[in-house]
């Protein structure tokens, strides 16, 4: 247990400094001798929204190119995503559950992964659509006029002036997902929500809170990680 | 073209709403809202748990958030606005279960709990949705405004709050549905409401009570959603319905 | 009516605005401040209703300090009109055009009066615009309403910081006209925002041209066209100044400063109304419409005849001689 112990070292001092000041102290001893096991949870909450987003993004992303082609269908798209949006989380899954029970899977990874996934595609969806709209209709009679196909255009023009935006939707379903995962442990798909579950059935603040705080480091760090991302995708040229 | 995309939207509609219209069939037939029909009582009891935690929470964050977010936009304490936009963007990453299970922590088991939580979750939205909606009245109009020596609070109410009104609907209507989302969690604080039966059925595997509590729940976000769309449309000044569709054409 | 004693403007403590600005606008007069981008004239409008505060010296308003006036009763009595977007969207054309006086609590029926009345003045109907949006209103509309906006409690004094400035040149000729009809009939106190000298020289009594915070020049328009103070307002009013100038006399003015001529039998004549601008006139005889122009008043008598030697003359008078 190489890492707990610097992981000690690192958080020792700290720890002298808020002695003073109880729930600190208790959540730096909780992480500290629980590092492993809240390292697990946070794999499982990793996998589970990045399983989600990818699926999301590899159906989303055609959907809203799709859309921006075939304005009746956008519309009708976008609404239905934006249903999607407003049910409940646990809502959710209590209504897959007999649905997927039909195929044996109504509890577990499944049907958090399919919650997930619908949750994201309001804002990919939306984002990928917003942004293959807005590129330039010069750029796109230029493109026309050098004599490119829909398809090349669309590979070569729109989508390399549209993945700024995209990557904003992902972010956003992102965001969210690290969210209502910390839900899915509900339903027993494991995941950072798992702490703060058991922190309740032990009456456990400490427990709660390094829960919380767990789930909540993890969405700005994701959100950090996919400006970055955004930053290195974005074509020089369409950099502001 | 023209109508083939057509052709395809309505399929894409058609396809949906017979999927739900399966769905529908498909429970009744499996007798899958049986428990409604069994117990009422109980299901206008938890209904009304549910919707009192909403409604209670959402109405007292309207009260403080709005004066909130009122309050860090008037120039004298501008430069704390940052601060609170802060506080509420950060706040949001925190997870709702985890929202209500602190103020079970400080509050113990019961409906207050539960109305707490959500009190302090939906001011987030509220306060974000308010500042944005201010700060995004434009500047020349103030100036005009103070020009034909509008007081402060004149300023604030006939020409702040109309144009940032939808904003400050939006935000609310953000904060009510997801409370009716974390309000199903409330049982886990011991509050009532529809997510006992929810609990129950993951529980005991028995979709009768998945049903009976995840579709209303369902509905119910999907209504109060509607009912703020709507809201959004009725209140909100004719010429600013216009001045937006002019902005985004 | 308004005047400015050694107004000087620092912003954040470094950027000098206005420097020890001295000038004066008389009751009923049209001044009209002009200057390039940045050289302090929005700055300037805006100390005088305060929405900008005085650094140093200060302005009367009817002799009376804006520092110490009550900044919301000193505003209800000034009117203002900004450049763009002062309208409010969320108020009908009515509410928009009424909001001063209903906040000075007028009765209903007073205020459809006055709305009818200055719609009319601006020249829109006040019946078909009354319960329309600032944005089912063309740009040149919404800046008609915004003029009788600031119009509304009929203040004596009007603050317009480029308010003709978005429209484009025939719209803008338009309403600058009627707008000078208006000014006829009201005889407000006016300072005005412009960048453009034409307007300027159209409209003003007299004309203020800036240059980085400074006066360069306070003057009627023919003469800072005649005589510009230095090298900076020459160029500022351009090489065809002189021609400019032209319109700022009427016939009448020649024919009262010099003699006529009688009329030549031998030149090709044609008739002109005294009340017409010399730069008619000029044009006319450039055009070669005619050879000389017989001056007739309104009731038709035979006055004489100019020609462009006369007009040189006049000129000559005008700018070398005169004050
Ligand atoms: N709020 C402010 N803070 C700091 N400097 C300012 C401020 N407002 C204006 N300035 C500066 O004061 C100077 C005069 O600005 P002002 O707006 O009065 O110019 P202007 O003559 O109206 O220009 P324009 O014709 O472009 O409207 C400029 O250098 C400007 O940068
Ligand atoms: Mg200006």
């Amino acid at each position: 247990m190489g890492i707990t112990k610097k992981v000690e070292v690192y958080l020792g001092p700290l720890q002298e400094k808020f002695r003073r000041c109880p729930p600190i102290s208790d959540l730096i001893d909780y992480f500290t001798s629980n590092f492993t096991f809240v390292l697990g949870y946070t794999w499982d909450h990793i996998k589970l929204v990045g399983s989600a987003i990818i699926i999301a993004i590899v159906i989303g992303v055609p959907l809203g190119i799709y859309c921006s082609v075939n304005k009746y269908a956008a519309s009708t798209i976008l609404q239905i995503a934006s249903i999607m949006m407003t049910i409940p989380s646990l809502a959710l899954f209590g209504i897959m559950i007999p649905i997927l029970s039909l195929i044996n899977e109504g509890i577990g990874t499944l049907p958090a992964i399919i919650a997930l996934v619908l949750y994201s595609q309001l804002p990919i969806i939306r984002n990928t659509y917003t942004a293959i709209s807005n590129v330039d209709p010069d750029i796109r009679d230029a493109a026309n006029g050098i004599g490119l196909t829909t398809f090349q255009r669309l590979y070569k023009v729109e989508l390399p002036n549209a993945i700024p935006l995209i990557m904003a939707g992902v972010r956003t379903a992102t965001v969210l997902n690290i969210g209502v995962g910390a839900i899915a442990t509900l339903i027993g798909a494991g995941g950072l929500g798992g702490i703060i579950y058991q922190g309740i059935l032990r009456n456990n603040t400490t427990m709660i809170l390094a829960g919380a705080l767990s789930v909540a480091v993890l969405a700005l760090i994701a959100d950090l990680f996919l400006r970055l991302i955004e930053n290195l995708f974005t074509p020089k040229g369409v950099k502001k | 073209m023209e109508r083939t995309n057509k052709i395809i939207a309505l399929i894409i509609k058609l396809v949906f709403w017979g999927l739900l219209v399966a769905f529908f069939v498909w429970a009744f037939t499996n007798d899958m809202f049986s428990t409604i029909v069994e117990q009422p009582d109980t299901f206008f009891r938890l209904l009304g748990e549910h919707v009192t935690i909403v409604l209670l929470s959402g109405a007292a964050a309207v009260l403080l958030a709005v004066p909130l977010g009122i309050f860090v936009t008037r120039p004298k304490f501008r430069k704390s606005e940052w601060l609170i936009i802060g506080i509420a963007n950060l706040g949001q990453t925190v997870p709702s279960l985890a929202v209500l299970a602190l103020a079970m922590g400080f509050l113990g088991i019961g409906i207050s709990a539960a109305i707490v939580a959500l009190f302090v979750y939906s001011l987030l939205p509220i306060i974000q949705n308010t500042i944005a909606g201010i700060d995004s009245v434009d500047d020349d109009m103030i100036d005009a405004a103070k020009g034909m020596g509008l007081t402060n609070s004149q300023i604030l109410w006939k020409i702040e709050l109309p144009n940032a009104l939808t904003s400050i609907i939006a935000g609310v209507r953000t904060a009510l549905v997801i409370n009716i989302g974390t309000a199903a969690l409330a049982y886990l604080v011991g509050a009532g409401g529809l997510g006992v039966w929810i609990f129950t059925g993951i529980r005991l595997f028995d979709n009768a009570f998945l049903m009976s509590g995840a579709v209303p729940v369902t509905l119910l976000a999907i209504l109060i959603d509607y009912l703020f769309k709507w809201l959004q449309f009725a209140l909100v000044p004719k010429g600013l319905r216009l001045a937006r569709k002019a902005q985004n054409s | 009516m308004i005047h400015f004693n050694d107004v000087t403007k620092v912003y954040n403590g470094n950027v000098k605005a206005i420097e020890n600005m001295n000038f004066n606008v008389e009751d009923g007069e049209l001044v009209i401040m002009l200057g390039p981008s940045g050289c302090g004239k929005t700055t300037l409008l805006r100390m005088v209703n305060q929405l900008e505060s005085i650094t140093d010296g200060d302005i009367m308003l009817n002799g009376k300090s804006v520092k110490q006036s009550n900044k919301i009763e000193m505003r209800r009595n000034i009117g203002y009109v900004i450049q763009s977007n002062g309208l409010f969207p969320n108020m009908n054309i009515e509410d928009n055009a009424m909001i001063v006086p209903n906040l000075l609590g007028w009765d209903r029926k007073k205020m459809r009066d006055r709305f009818n009345t200055l719609m009319e003045l601006v020249g829109l109907n006040p019946d078909q615009y009354r319960k329309r949006f600032p944005h089912e209103l063309s740009g040149g509309q919404q800046q008609r309403v915004g003029v009788a906006r600031a119009l509304a409690a009929d203040p004596p004094v009007m603050l317009m910081d480029e308010p003709f400035g978005a429209l484009d040149p025939i719209i803008r000729t338009h309403l600058q006209e009627e707008f000078l009809q208006i000014q006829k009939e009201l005889k407000k106190t006016i300072l005005f925002v412009s960048h453009d000298i034409d307007e300027a020289v159209k409209m003003a009594d007299k004309i203020a041209l800036l240059k980085g915070g400074q006066m360069m020049q306070f003057a009627e328009p023919a003469k800072m066209l005649n005589k510009p103070a230095n090298s900076f307002v020459a160029e500022f009013v351009g090489q065809d100044r002189v021609l400019k100038s032209m319109s700022l006399y009427t016939v009448k003015d020649l024919a009262t400063a010099l003699t006529l001529k009688p009329v030549s039998e031998s030149l090709e004549a044609q008739n002109i109304n005294e009340n017409l601008s010399l730069r008619v006139a000029i044009s006319k005889l450039l055009n070669q419409e005619a050879d000389q122009l017989i001056v007739e008043n309104n009731n038709g008598t035979n006055k004489g005849s100019i020609t462009l030697d006369l007009i040189e003359q006049f000129l000559h008078r005008e700018i070398k001689e005169s004050v």
